[in-house]
């Protein structure tokens, strides 16, 4: 049995997937569109049930990105039966999209969610609800699983009739619903008349498909006779009705209200109120980095040295075993990405995964996003860009992939751009504090940092300029602070990983063993001299740093580790000035993205943009680094 | 003098001089099935007390005094005839004869509620225009202001009444968010540096940035200290 799960964002959709189908899920990618979604089964009773988590939505409106994919997974697959997750503390807005589901004529099952935190607030007559929707409503706590159980077996019997219950609309739209429905044009498949036809007249794209030419401009008559009439849009007056019914439903069932005035509601506020809530913020933040650099270099010390007592002369063996400077090559390069993995990926990203995974489940990211949204938009950012460009400070893959939750293609772009170039992630950190920070002292370091953020500024300000493109302005729910459930944050950790071991481990591995090869035959050494007047004159670095500039495509944290090969000194000072190590830091923390992060970026973008993205990155890089040279020869 | 009659009288001429031209006794006699000289005689006290602007042989033309009192006659009849008819579902037969009942008796404030139910409309059911209220952009309901969203002040709470906007997409984005027509909102908070603004918007809570609280217009609660405006009754 193919079963829908749908419910606007924060009503607990995922959670409730999650204990439906227990840790198994299969979560997969679907190409074409920008949300994920995720299908999971389970059987009981002999019968399988195939759960599809569509994404959150509030409206089947169809204008963001997640609405529309929302309508057209409910349209196009074949389900049997919708599961409507309807936070009880937020019923009208449930309803409102429930009416919606059954209208279309889905045969419906609620689940009540957040029964736990509404029990404390009212009371909710769950079984009057049942009676006056006519679908099954089922009270259920997903994190705790309570229900859980009830509602599969309400979805495994399945004997419950569709449902007849009908909005009362406003007059003129009753009678528009009458006068379409027996136009001989109208044909709407296999959808009820009357919802689909409220789904055209309200505009939504995806049903406006299924209509003909004729009969749309019918409808687009209609509905401006009606704006012309009422002085309102159709699809605010039917939002308007459906509104009105569900307050009335709401009040019908819901008791007792008693006003919410809890410590987690005072504490709530707190980190909402702007004097109390940027303070909190920066301490947050500030939190999260040195989580992230403290607990990440030590746990990075530990797993490598646990490492290399397990590999022992494995890796020595394997080339020997190869044979020749290719053997060498290939035992290193695979030797150096399992490194990575344990160096970056393990500590850093997945410990960064971690705790955005807490952010997420406590409700605290929207606060961070609400009180830095004025912020971002003076550098031409959507306030929820705020996620990706924190998630880029551990590393641009995954970063690069959260940028989705920006609406559009262009702001994607935009945000993509300077997540690349001028946040740094984890590697870049490594360099810049490897090189600067312990060579020539804090203050360069810091200097690093200010000209990133200066380009931040600039660069925003400047794509959005060019790309003649104004952000779309912030319209976004803040739920209230809830305690995280342990298990949904390791387990959404654990999948946020697993994207990037899959997207980006298979060309860290390939990319090494190349460069490696390159490496051994000499290909690479044979750059020093023809690139010396440029590495020399221009940016003023030693000849042979542009090996590690060339390594610096592969994997950024690497050209700082083959500098010390190259110099033979694990002391740089040595052999490099503070400004030649300044430049060389500027280089990197500017650079073009890794391989890992190139495929994404094509992946996301196509190839033709991912290009630019590079080229924009490289040029910017070294003309900084030229122009910090002739600075600093100049005084 | 009967204010209704008065009134009666003020919407016949209003109606006469549409077109440009002159109201004459004959014709709004005819109108008011009155003889000659009962319309004439009631012309003239009107004109009198400044309603009317009368010159013998020519007819009668509204003064300013008079075109305030026979639009807001005007507009309380065809808002009526909206109400009867969208709201009740009234018959064609029936609005018309209950909307000039009910056009002299219906009080200031339940002509702004219909209004604002029947979300200012622009027509009467017959297609007639309904007159503005008095400066046009609904400024009767000046003492109870409905703003945006963007200028109420933090801790003021109110009524949505509908959504100043053309683009469909912006639109679109406020309804399914729940900021519907109707429902009750409370500006909380603004965040600083040109951030949003935080609203209560009945059991959820939004962030909501400057660009669409510009939109969403609000009734609130009767301003404190802002005098209500003296209202200017109908004659009589």
């Amino acid at each position: 049995m193919e079963i829908g799960l749908i419910g606007q964002p924060n009503a607990g959709k995922s959670a409730l997937f999650t204990k439906l189908t227990g840790i198994g899920a299969i979560s997969s990618n679907y190409p074409g569109t920008t949300v994920e979604f995720q299908e999971g089964s389970v059987l009981r009773n002999g019968v399988r049930l195939n759960f599809h988590d569509l994404p959150g939505t509030y409206s089947l409106t169809g204008v963001t990105e997640d609405e529309l994919v929302a309508t057209r997974l409910l349209a196009e697959r074949q389900l049997q039966v919708v599961v409507a997750v309807a936070d009880a503390t937020r019923l009208e807005q449930s309803l409102v999209l429930i009416f919606q589901l059954i209208e279309l004529g889905f045969k419906v099952v609620v689940a009540l969610n957040q029964m736990d935190v509404a029990r404390k607030r009212c009371s909710l007559d769950a079984r009057r609800l049942q009676e006056v929707l006519g679908v099954p409503v089922v009270p259920t706590v997903a994190i705790t699983g309570e229900g859980v159980e009830q509602l599969v077996d309400v979805l495994v019997t399945s004997d419950y009739p569709i449902s007849g219950f009908e909005v009362r609309y406003d007059r003129h739209i009753e009678a528009l619903l009458r006068g379409l429905c027996v136009d001989p044009d109208c044909r709407t498949g296999k959808f009820p008349k009357r919802g689909a036809l409220l789904k055209l007249l309200e505009g939504n794209q995806f049903f406006s498909e299924q209509f003909s030419n004729e009969f749309k401009w019918k409808a687009q008559e209609a509905t401006a006779e009606f704006k012309q009439d009422h002085g309102e849009d159709i699809e605010v007056h039917i939002h308007r009705d459906r509104y009105g019914e569900a307050g009335r439903i709401a009040n019908e069932v819901i008791s007792n209200r008693v006003p919410p005035r809890r410590i987690s509601e005072r504490v709530s506020d707190a980190t909402l109120r702007p004097q109390t809530g940027i303070p909190i913020l920066v301490a947050v933040l500030g939190g999260i980095f040195l989580i992230i650099v403290f607990v990440g270099g030590f746990l990075e010390g530990a797993l490598l040295s646990l490492y290399h007592r397990v590999v022992g002369d494995f890796f020595t063996e394997l080339a020997e075993w190869i044979g020749g400077p290719l053997g060498q090559a290939i035992a290193s390069g695979i030797d150096l990405s399992l490194q990575a993995i344990l160096a970056i990926v393990i500590p850093y990203i997945m410990l960064f995964y971690l705790m955005l995974g807490l952010m997420e489940d406590t409700g605290y990211l929207p606060r961070v996003v609400v009180l830095l949204d004025g912020v971002m938009h003076r550098i031409g950012l959507h306030g929820r860009a705020v996620i990706p460009m924190i998630v880029g400070m551990g590393c641009n893959v995954p970063a690069i992939l959260a940028t989705r939750v920006l609406e559009s293609k262009r702001e994607r772009i935009i945000l993509a751009i300077v997540i690349v170039i001028a946040v740094p992630c984890s590697a870049q950190t490594a360099v810049i504090i490897g090189t600067v920070g312990t060579f020539a002292g804090a203050i360069w370091a810091f200097g690093i940092y200010a000209i990133l953020i200066a380009i931040l500024l600039v660069l925003g300000r400047l794509l959005h300029k060019v790309l003649k493109f104004e952000p779309t302005s912030l319209a976004m729910e803040i739920p209230d602070l809830t305690m995280p459930h342990p298990r949904n944050v390791i387990w959404k950790t654990w999948s946020r990983t697993r994207d990037f071991f899959v997207v980006a481990f298979p060309i860290l591995l390939i990319g090494s063993i190349v460069l490696e090869i390159l490496m051994a035959y000499g290909v690479l050494q044979a750059f020093v001299e023809p690139l010396a007047p440029f590495t020399e004159g221009f940016l003023g670095l030693p000849p042979i740093t542009i090996i590690a500039l060339i390594f610096g495509i592969l994997r950024k944290e690497m050209g700082l580790q083959l500098l010390v090969v190259l110099f033979g000194t694990a002391d740089l000072s040595l052999v490099m000035t503070p400004e030649q190590l300044f430049i060389f830091a500027l280089i990197m923390a500017t650079y073009m993205p890794c391989l890992s992060a190139l495929a994404v970026l094509s992946r996301e973008f196509g190839w033709k943009d991912a290009l630019k993205i590079t080229l924009a990155s490289v040029t910017i890089a070294f003309a900084l680094g030229g122009l910090a040279n002739a600075l600093f020869q100049m005084f | 003098m009967s204010s209704e009659i008065a009134e009666e009288y003020l919407e016949a001429v209003y109606d006469l001089t549409l077109d440009g031209g002159t109201a004459k006794t004959n014709d709004i006699a005819e109108r008011m099935r009155v003889s000659p000289a009962s319309a004439t005689e009631m012309v003239q006290r009107l004109s009198a007390e400044g309603y009317l602007s009368y010159e013998r042989y020519k007819g009668a033309n509204l003064t300013d005094k008079g075109e305030k009192v026979a639009r807001r006659i005007k507009r309380k009849h065809r808002l009526v005839e909206r109400f009867l008819v969208d709201v009740l579902g009234a018959k064609r037969e029936e609005f018309h004869d209950e909307a000039c009942r009910l056009e002299h008796v219906i009080s200031d404030e339940s002509e702004r509620r219909i209004c604002q139910m029947t979300n200012n409309p622009r027509f009467c059911p017959d297609g007639e225009p309904i007159p503005e209220c008095e400066d046009g952009d609904c400024s009767m309901c000046r003492d109870r202001p409905s703003l945006p969203l963007m200028e109420m002040r933090e801790g003021q709470s109110g009524e949505i009444t509908h959504l100043r906007c053309e683009d469909a997409g912006r639109i679109k984005r406020l309804i399914s968010m729940g900021f519907v027509p109707g429902r009750s909102v409370t500006l909380e908070e603004r965040v600083p540096l040109g951030g949003p603004l935080l609203v209560r918007l009945q059991e959820c809570r939004v962030a909501l940035a400057k660009e669409y609280a510009e939109l969403v217009m609000v009734q609130t609660g009767p301003a404190p200290g802002r005098q209500p405006r003296s209202k200017e009754k109908a004659s009589g």
